[in-house]
């Protein structure tokens, strides 16, 4: 026990005297200009470093958009879609159609009332029921919208427009 | 007394510091004057060289220049910092140094041990064994016992717990006597061949 004790004193002086050594050991002397030029050469490196990231982010940016151009042509290219004028023309085409006119009431039905519920119905007309047109015997259609009553009875009628152009053009 | 001149030192360092995170040369050349020799001294201790303790300095200030906003004082003083900063350049620079003397025969495979740089020869055979302990129980026997930087700044700088610093001061302490005593009873016998040659010459 004494010995460990002994041990421990000893190493403890040793390391004293050690360190008393080591607080005698010169760093090698100081060269302040070699010291002043590292710092500046620090210094132009660490402004180059925020000038060369925004260098390097334009020229991924340009990059980048070239890239969607070129995306954008091929896409156009390999997808066949039309110009502008073209679309301008597929979307009239898509459009809903557009009614010749209001709801016609029937003559034989209820009168319309403002507060009653009523639904549309779109059907499909044989032109043969219709006499009052010209060669409606050879089997055309009109397209037109019914408006039915909660009881199922219909109050009026009205025929769409494109469909009476494709009446007109029908033989 | 002591702790008030020390606190004093720690603020200048820290202002000294800050400026050189601003850019402010002098403040850099003032703190590399302050705090060379801890570093140099720290990096000696280590590995018994000077040019390593050189190389480590060159690298541990290139590190404050770029690093210096980095430095937080509520962790600790300046000085603790750059033994941080010094122990991690420590240690990169000893593992490329052992994988590069890997082949090399055990005697030589650290450093040029030679040196002579203490008269006494107890004092050279302490350092000597003392850069032969284990890397973690070196390092905190440097800076405890060495550079004197308390528990709790020992802990700070090696990224420890208290009780793991106080642990590896015990181990290395009984690990550096087991060593210098077997040094004392290999060197015994040739001293006295020496004398018995001696008498009979």
């Amino acid at each position: 026990m004494s010995d460990a004790r002994s041990d421990h004193d000893r190493l403890s002086a040793d390391l004293a005297q050690l360190r008393g050594a080591l607080r005698a050991v010169d760093a090698p002397p100081l060269d302040e200009a070699a010291l002043r030029a590292a710092v500046r050469e620090a210094r132009r490196r660490a402004l180059a470093g925020p000038r060369a990231r925004r260098a390097h982010r334009a020229r991924w940016a340009a990059a980048a958009a070239v890239l969607v151009v070129v995306a954008g042509a091929v896409a156009v290219v390999l997808l066949g879609r039309a110009p502008s004028g073209d679309r301008e023309q597929a979307a009239a085409t898509a459009a809903p159609p557009v009614y010749v006119a209001a709801f016609q009431p029937l003559a034989s039905s209820p009168r319309l009332l403002p507060a009653a519920s009523y639904s549309v119905v779109r059907v499909r007309i044989p032109l043969s029921s219709l006499a009052l047109v010209p060669g409606s015997e050879q089997g055309g259609t009109v397209e037109a919208e019914l408006l039915v009553g909660e009881d199922g009875l219909a109050r009026g009628i009205r025929f769409l427009q494109t469909d009476t152009m494709l009446v007109s053009a029908q033989p | 007394m002591l702790k008030t001149e020390s606190r004093n030192e720690d603020g200048v360092d820290a202002r000294l510091l800050a400026d050189v995170a601003a850019g402010v040369e002098d403040a850099f050349v003032e703190l590399y004057r302050r705090r060379q020799r801890d570093v140099y001294r720290f990096a000696f201790a280590m590995a018994r060289s000077r040019s390593f303790a050189q190389d480590v300095m060159q690298e541990v200030f290139i590190n404050v220049l770029e690093n210096a906003s980095r430095f937080d004082a509520n962790k600790g003083s300046v000085r603790a910092w750059l033994f941080g900063c010094a122990r991690h350049v420590v240690l990169n620079r000893l593992r490329l140094e052992r994988r590069w003397t890997d082949d090399m025969p055990a005697a030589t495979a650290e450093f040029d041990h030679d040196e002579r740089l203490f008269t006494d020869q107890r004092i050279e055979r302490l350092h000597a064994a003392l850069a032969r302990l284990p890397v973690e129980y070196r390092e905190a026997l440097v800076l405890a016992e060495l550079e004197e930087l308390s528990y709790a700044e020992t802990a700070a700088v090696l990224g420890c717990p208290i009780g793991t610093v106080r642990s590896r001061l015990h181990r290395g302490r009984a690990l550096l006597t087991a060593m210098l005593d077997e040094q004392n009873a290999a060197a015994a016998p040739v001293e006295t061949s020496l004398q018995t040659r001696e008498v009979c010459s």
